[in-house]
């Protein structure tokens, strides 16, 4: 071990625009949805301590008009993130503007097209709410030898502006990552400022373990809109072969669950009781190519159907200026 | 007069010393090519891990792109991913190096 981190006081920085790109159609109860989004970040730095950074969405979910006619359906347009950060200090980072909130890990850490590994949105992501206007302060420290902590505590302001859409509420959300066993868990908790004031509760663990490449995430919320989880295992085949065809292919097995309240509202959640097992199959071109697929059943009182998604995904990043030293 | 000239001797004495043990002093300092190399090694080595336990989790091995723009996508992780400052130093010196 080092007795002094390198220092990296100096480094020099410059704009960035990265971002995704998908193709993914979805086939899910006989019927067909295009699926397209564009999602470009922009990252500004501005001095040693500063980041102006942005995420929007324009996505198109295209379907047959009348069941047999020609593919149509608008554009939504979103703007999901768009703050203004301050490294306070190593263990301290002040946030306003409009962020994503810190409400288990989906939302925040893995919704992006080029990061999930499946395209299907499980069941309680509707149950995050996706972003907050406000201000927020978030950190990670080392606490102790092989523990880390991390934590986001923020308070949203309401809006009810289509585009910037966001609840009054305050909340936050604490980890715990132990870096030797590559596990964390964590717990989120909200309390909305309007209507009846519900509280809406929230827990997660990801584990990869050393000696294979699998990610094993798992996510659960209770809201007065319903509660379920999910949890999910991605499995790259390299550890079966070191021939190419493995080494760029990943296997992926998710188990969700969904269970409504009587009489609650349930926005974009299901209507109805569901459980739906996935399974799906990745495989990486290069780093930011992808091909993608998977197949789900969904179980509901309210029907059962089944879910096939097939496409690409592509990530890109560029710098606005010289990107060398 | 003498008592300046003495004054004068042991301010060019005092000098000369303290010149020897800045010279000794930065001599220590200066690492090696060899010790250089040994910590950047080292640098590397730990900066690999730390990505891998952290940016692993959700990014597969890096592509490489340019230090400015990996300086910049490092600080926009910090905060996102919420990593530590230490582990933050040590995965820029690797994905840069």
């Amino acid at each position: 071990m080092f007795a002094q981190a390198p220092d990296i006081t100096r480094t020099p920085t410059v704009p960035v625009v990265s971002g995704g790109i998908a193709f993914v159609p979805v086939l899910q109860g006989g019927q067909t949805t295009l699926v397209s989004i564009i999602s470009p970040v922009v990252l500004v730095p501005l001095g040693d301590n500063w980041l102006i950074e942005s995420r929007g969405a324009f996505e198109g979910d295209f379907t047959r008009s009348n069941g047999t006619g020609p593919f149509g359906g608008k554009i939504h347009k979103e703007l999901e993130y768009l703050q203004l950060d301050y490294i306070v200090n190593p263990h301290l980072t002040v946030t306003v503007g409009r962020f994503l909130t810190p409400f288990g890990i989906y939302n925040e850490r893995l919704y992006p097209v080029w990061i999930r590994d499946l395209q299907a949105d499980p069941l309680i992501l509707p149950l995050e709410q996706s972003s907050s206007n406000g201000v927020m302060l978030r950190g990670g420290f080392s606490a102790a030898h092989n523990l880390n902590l991390n934590y986001a505590a923020y308070f949203s302001t309401l809006s009810t502006n289509e585009t910037l859409a966001s609840d009054r509420q305050i909340g936050g959300r604490l980890g715990a990552f132990l870096p030797n066993q590559r596990l964390e868990i964590g717990f989120s908790f909200q309390h909305l400022l309007q209507e009846n004031h519900p509280n809406r509760f929230g827990a997660h663990f990801e584990w990869q373990p050393r000696a294979l490449s699998l990610d094993i995430r798992s996510e659960y919320a209770d809201t007065e809109s319903g509660r379920g989880y999910w949890i999910e295992s991605a499995l790259r085949l390299n550890a079966i072969s070191h021939a190419t065809v493995f080494k760029h292919t990943q296997v992926v097995v998710r188990l969700q669950q969904f269970f409504t309240k009587p009489g609650a509202p349930n926005g974009n959640a299901p209507g109805a009781n569901t459980k739906e097992p996935e399974i799906g199959l990745n495989y990486y071109f290069f780093d930011g190519l992808r091909a993608t697929g998977s197949y789900g059943r969904q179980l509901s009182s309210a029907g059962n159907a089944n879910v096939w998604t097939a496409g690409m995904t592509y990530r890109f990043a560029f710098p606005l200026g010289r990107g060398g030293y | 007069m003498r008592i300046l000239a003495a004054l004068v001797i042991l301010v060019a004495l005092a000098a000369a010393q303290s010149g020897n043990k800045s010279s000794e002093s930065n001599t220590a300092a200066s690492p090696s090519p060899a010790q250089n190399s040994a910590q950047a090694a080292d640098i590397r080595v730990e900066g690999e891990k730390r990505f891998r336990t952290n940016c692993g989790r959700c990014h597969m091995p890096p592509h490489k792109f340019p230090p400015r723009m990996m300086a910049t996508m490092v600080r926009h992780m910090r905060v996102r991913a919420l990593i530590t400052d230490e582990d933050m130093r040590y995965i820029l010196a690797y994905l840069t190096q």
